[in-house]
């Protein structure tokens, strides 16, 4: 159970998704290429980049770079060699049968009919040459003729041949129930081992036979004789009852449509599980067995619920994540996906120590919270209160030597500011704008700005932000008093 | 009394002070004259007051970096703020 719960921990639905779509894409790459060499090619890609993954397991990593060229180079070659037979494949079929249907092969040849005008045929001693596609496309091979679509009849066929049709001398291709070309060329063997009684109708056949899966029934014109070629081989069939066999033994006609029906769903329902196995056993590979842990400093992000708590004092600006996740997605990872968020909401006035914990933070899917150093917070917070303030002149520039400034009134004398609780602790005035003497207005009076120290105080709503200073200007009376730091005197 | 007293100052005046007069004085006592330069404590003097009147002041020597808004503030024995004069130190 543990090691269960280990593997299916952090599962997300995406996951699911991920198997889900691999599976079907593979599924359909069987059900479409299947028995075609496009097939048995990627069959060995597939094979050769498990041989790379190995070599990389291993450290072998001249032997792996060596197979990945040899994997980009043959899926390369795949797409140019075997162009004609995937656009086949994909032209044959629309887009909902390439997406959804299941390839069975419905309309199987008409044995008996194929059978009897076979035997019409060798009884008049008429040469006939018969192909009946299997899986692989022919129309890289054979050549030529002239596209019928019939429907398949033992008269049909038979009058194709017959001397002085137009169509005799080539081939009739069979696909399912439908004659579907005659006077088609087909490929000679280059075989010379052959025995001699073959001619080209039989070389024909075998060559054929040898570069496609087809099956090609060949009747000899001088002896009547029956042979079928099927993989480069020609087996003689000296009457009714061995064709029938034969062409049973490769699966045209072999049974009824039912049976093939359900023996194709059987078949394509453990091709299903089959893929959903592989791509499940793919994905825990990548995604579990590569397990790994990476160590992340996120800065912490805090939520207020009110924005004017004042945030004087925080023990930590970053906390250390230990992260654990497969190998890609923690590579993957990106700093803003991960997000440490604290909460101020339940916090007061002071210091608070908050919880770093699983709660607060936010991290992608499939990724998952190992440690948290350190997972306590100091914070200190500032709650918002207005202060009245004796308002203080700034006077700046220089003093004409001349000169003294004798008296000087605010008005208003206080104001309000707004700020921090314990900033405002500290705060016992508040200045106005600098008043430079360089440029004082002579008639004793200006206007000012107040000025709020620190930043964060601001003048309270409401309260007055200027005021207006009256000054008095005297010439200087001249002479040091003399007095020391501190000193005191009866008055008397 | 004080001379030239005022509100702004040079830096280059050599010595700003603050006096306080007191009248009546009951009984011997002490007061504080805290200075404050931009709201920080710079100095604290302490000062005895006798009856039946009495005068006292406490000085500061300014410097460069003292140029900026001062305040004295004139506490009682019991700590209470009496008065507080507002001047500053110009250029």
């Amino acid at each position: 159970m543990d090691i269960l719960s280990t593997i299916f921990k952090g599962f997300r639905w995406q996951d699911i998704a991920d198997i889900a779509l691999n599976s079907y894409i593979l599924f359909r790459l069987y059900a479409l290429f299947r028995g075609t060499n496009v097939f048995r090619i990627i069959t060995g890609i597939v094979l050769l980049w498990i041989l790379q993954q190995v070599a990389v397991w291993l450290g072998l990593i001249v032997t792996s770079w060596v197979l990945q060229g040899i994997i980009a180079v043959a899926a390369l070659i795949i797409i140019v060699v075997f162009r004609n037979e995937i656009r086949s494949v994909l032209q044959a079929q629309n887009l909902r049968a390439i997406l959804w249907g299941t390839p069975f092969r419905l309309a199987s040849a008409p044995t008996e009919d194929i059978v009897d005008a076979v035997f019409s045929l060798a009884r008049q001693s008429i040469g006939a040459l018969m192909v009946l596609q299997v899986k692989e496309s022919l129309d890289d091979v054979a050549q030529g003729g002239v596209t019928l679509g019939a429907q398949l009849s033992s008269e049909l066929l038979a009058s194709l041949f017959w001397t002085g049709a137009p169509l005799h001398d080539g081939a009739v291709i069979i696909n399912g129930d439908r004659i579907e070309r005659a006077g088609v060329i087909l490929p000679l063997s280059q075989d010379n081992d052959m025995p001699q009684e073959y001619g080209t109708r039989h070389r024909a056949a075998i060559g054929l036979s040898e570069m496609t899966d087809a099956l090609v029934i060949v009747v000899s014109e001088e002896r009547g004789e029956v042979g079928v070629a099927v993989g480069g081989q020609i087996y003689e069939a000296p009457d009714r009852t061995v064709l029938s066999q034969l062409l049973m033994a490769h699966g045209i006609g072999a049974a009824t449509s039912g049976q093939r029906e359900t023996a194709e769903t059987i078949r394509m329902g453990f091709s299903a599980v089959f893929s959903i196995v592989v791509v499940a056993m793919v994905w825990f590979t990548f995604s579990r067995g590569l397990e790994s842990i990476v160590t992340v400093d996120a800065p912490i992000e805090y939520i207020k619920r009110n924005p004017d708590v004042e945030i004087i004092k925080a023990s930590i600006n970053t906390v250390s994540l230990s992260l654990g996740g497969s190998g890609p997605l923690l590579r993957n990872l990106h700093p803003d996906q991960v997000k440490v968020r604290l909460d101020l909401g339940g916090a007061s006035a002071g210091v608070n120590a908050i919880s770093v914990t699983s709660d607060n933070i936010s991290l992608p899917p499939g990724v998952v919270l190992k440690h948290v150093q350190p997972d306590v917070v100091e914070v200190t917070i500032d709650q918002p209160v207005e202060k009245e303030l004796p308002i203080q002149i700034d006077w700046g520039g220089t003093l004409p030597p001349d000169v003294m400034i004798t008296g000087a009134t605010v008005a208003p004398p206080t104001s309000r500011v707004k700020g921090g609780y314990q900033l405002l602790q500290q705060v016992q005035t508040l200045y106005t704008e600098k008043i430079i003497l360089d440029r004082l207005d002579p008639s004793g009076t200006v206007i000012a700005k107040l000025v709020p120290y620190p930043a964060s105080v601001r003048v309270a709503p409401g309260a007055p932000d200027r005021v207006e200073i009256q000054f008095t200007v005297a010439p200087r009376e001249g002479g040091d008093n003399g007095a020391d730091t501190a000193g005191d005197s009866p008055d008397r | 009394m004080p001379k030239a007293s005022a509100v702004v100052f040079s830096v280059t005046i050599g010595r700003v002070s603050c006096f306080t007069a007191f009248d009546p004085v009951p009984r011997k006592t002490m007061i504080q004259h805290q200075w404050y330069f931009r709201d920080q404590l710079i100095t604290t003097k302490r000062l005895h007051l006798r009856p039946p009147k009495w005068a006292t002041y406490s000085s500061i020597q300014p410097r460069q970096a003292d140029v900026g808004p001062w305040r004295v503030d004139v506490i009682d024995p019991e700590g209470n703020v009496i008065r507080s004069l507002r001047f500053s130190i110009v250029q």
